[in-house]
């Protein structure tokens, strides 16, 4: 199965058509328990950013050694060494970073979209479409998680990235956790509202 | 069959290639990683002296690392403490072994660089080939002397103590009347939301200012903390009244976190523990450096 999207398509369909939370619905326990302000959307997007990549060249890398029926553990394997290869960098480069993010990077490696990114896409494809396959959709889960965090940060407390631009708390419903589900809820619906809306006004059925 | 054998190589395999790469990686990483901790722990302690958010730190300001060592044979167990000797130079330290009633036993030299030094298992060897053969030494605890031109302002305390859960690690300073000066929370793993809340300023400033006498004696009273005291210990109020409000509570005990009496209790017993011990072991040594003629650099 050759793949016959250019590089550019491949990150668009990682963020719009194929968006990991609001399209795929995978992953939805970060989307929902840590999405409470845009800089954990932003902080957990830049770590899955960087392990979806770098899993799927390595997968990519290695795909015609890995034996058909150990697939899966040898994906847990390599998500879980770059997992720990970044979490170790962040650690001794990065300190101030890591004392955000840390509690974070470590939950990756349960993260249902990477797995299904390697199973899909990367033991199939080549090393480039997989590189650029990765990006897409690690971009695709940090805009989603931003633009969730986006929302419940300015409804639940007033504020954007910690600064205070309402001046007031219009609904703290939203910092909840089950406020998340709501959130992901509406946008998956407005999501796909776009799509129908976009694909009727281009004459596609 | 053939299929088992090369699975379970295949897996090996790649087991053992994502063994090197984290290995790799712990081995670049780990000095940088040491060097962190170790810039942290500084931060913490000039924060605790009261230079806060990279406020510039007097040249005059200098810090001793004390070590206490238990030293120990088959008949009696002595304390040893490891003192930069002399004014400070690098390189140069003392090592004193005490008797448990207070009286020397020997003293040595010990050369050691300050790296060496800071550095458990190279001070730890030094330490086993200044006592005399057949005894072992245990590190007990160290302590932090800070002076100002040559005069003691404080003393840093690091220790462990119970809490709930596990051990909670910390860093007291006290000044050199062993009166409270600050606190803070390294290491614990309380309960979010109930034991945690011993590292909101609002808990640890209840023991700011508190003098040793009161220390000694310090207890947990389980009653919400009133509303006017709570906004001086949150820093809501001008400092004139937080000092006021200090002066006010500084013999009262330690009120509760709500649900969370045993963390609390922990803490306040722990930090009397420290305190006292320290203050008593504090004068012992300064009796023999002393009575000893022995010149350190604090």
């Amino acid at each position: 199965m050759a793949n016959d999207k250019s590089s550019m398509q491949l990150i668009t369909r990682g963020i719009l058509s194929e968006n990991p939370i609001f399209k795929l619905a995978l992953s939805m326990c970060p989307a929902v328990g840590i999405s409470t302000t845009v800089m954990n959307g932003i902080m957990l997007g830049i770590a899955v950013l960087f392990v979806q990549v770098f899993s799927s060249v390595t997968i990519s890398l290695f795909k015609n050694l890995i034996h058909p029926r150990i697939r899966i553990p040898t994906y847990t394997l390599t998500i879980a060494t770059w997992v720990t290869v970044i979490d170790l960098v962040l650690a001794a480069y990065m300190p101030e970073a890591y004392a955000k993010m840390g509690i974070f990077v470590k939950l990756i490696v349960a993260f249902a979209i990477i797995t299904m990114r390697l199973e899909m896409f990367a033991c199939k494809e080549s090393v480039n479409d997989s590189f650029w396959d990765g990006l897409g959709m690690g971009l695709g889960f940090m805009v989603g998680m931003v633009v969730i965090g986006f929302v419940r940060e300015l409804l639940g407390s007033g504020m954007i990235l910690g600064y205070d631009v309402l001046g007031f708390k219009p609904l703290l419903f939203f910092i909840l956790p089950s406020a998340g589900f709501f959130v992901v809820g509406l946008m998956m619906a407005f999501f796909n509202w776009i799509e129908v809306y976009y694909k009727r006004s281009k004459g596609l059925k | 069959m053939r299929d088992i054998i090369t699975i379970v190589v295949r897996l090996t395999v790649s087991c053992l290639l994502a063994a090197t790469v984290m290995g790799l990686c712990f081995i670049f990483t780990s000095n940088a990683k040491k060097h962190n901790e170790h810039v942290k722990e500084q931060q913490v302690m000039y924060e605790l002296l009261g230079y806060k958010g990279g406020a510039a730190i007097p040249e005059s300001l200098a810090m001793h690392e004390v070590y206490r060592y238990v030293i120990s044979n088959s008949e009696k167990q002595s304390i040893g403490y490891l003192v930069p000797a002399g004014h400070g130079e690098d390189g140069k330290f003392l090592f004193v072994n005490i008797d448990l009633d207070g009286t020397m036993i020997e003293s040595k030299p010990v050369t050691l660089s300050a790296i060496e030094a800071l550095e458990a298992e190279t001070r730890n060897k030094a330490v086993l080939a200044a006592v005399s053969p057949g005894n072992t030494v245990t590190f007990a605890d160290q302590t932090i002397v800070v002076t100002e031109n040559g005069n003691r302002i404080a003393y840093l305390l690091g220790g462990k103590f119970q809490g709930f859960k596990t051990f909670v690690h910390v860093m007291l300073a006290v000044d050199p009347a062993f009166s409270f000066v600050g606190m803070e929370i390294l290491e614990h793993e309380e309960d979010p939301g109930l034991g945690a809340e011993i590292e909101q300023d609002y808990f640890k400033n209840q023991f700011k200012g508190k003098p040793f006498a009161a220390l000694k004696a310090i207890d947990v009273v389980k009653a919400p903390i009133p509303d006017d005291y709570f906004k001086a210990l949150t820093g809501k109020v001008s400092d004139d009244d937080i000092m006021q409000f200090r002066e006010q509570y500084k013999d009262k005990d330690i009120y509760a976190l709500t649900g969370a009496t045993i963390s609390t209790k922990a803490v306040a017993y722990g930090v009397k523990g420290i305190v006292t011990k320290f203050a008593y072991r504090v004068t012992v040594l300064d009796k023999v450096l002393k009575e000893q003629q022995l010149a350190v650099s604090f």
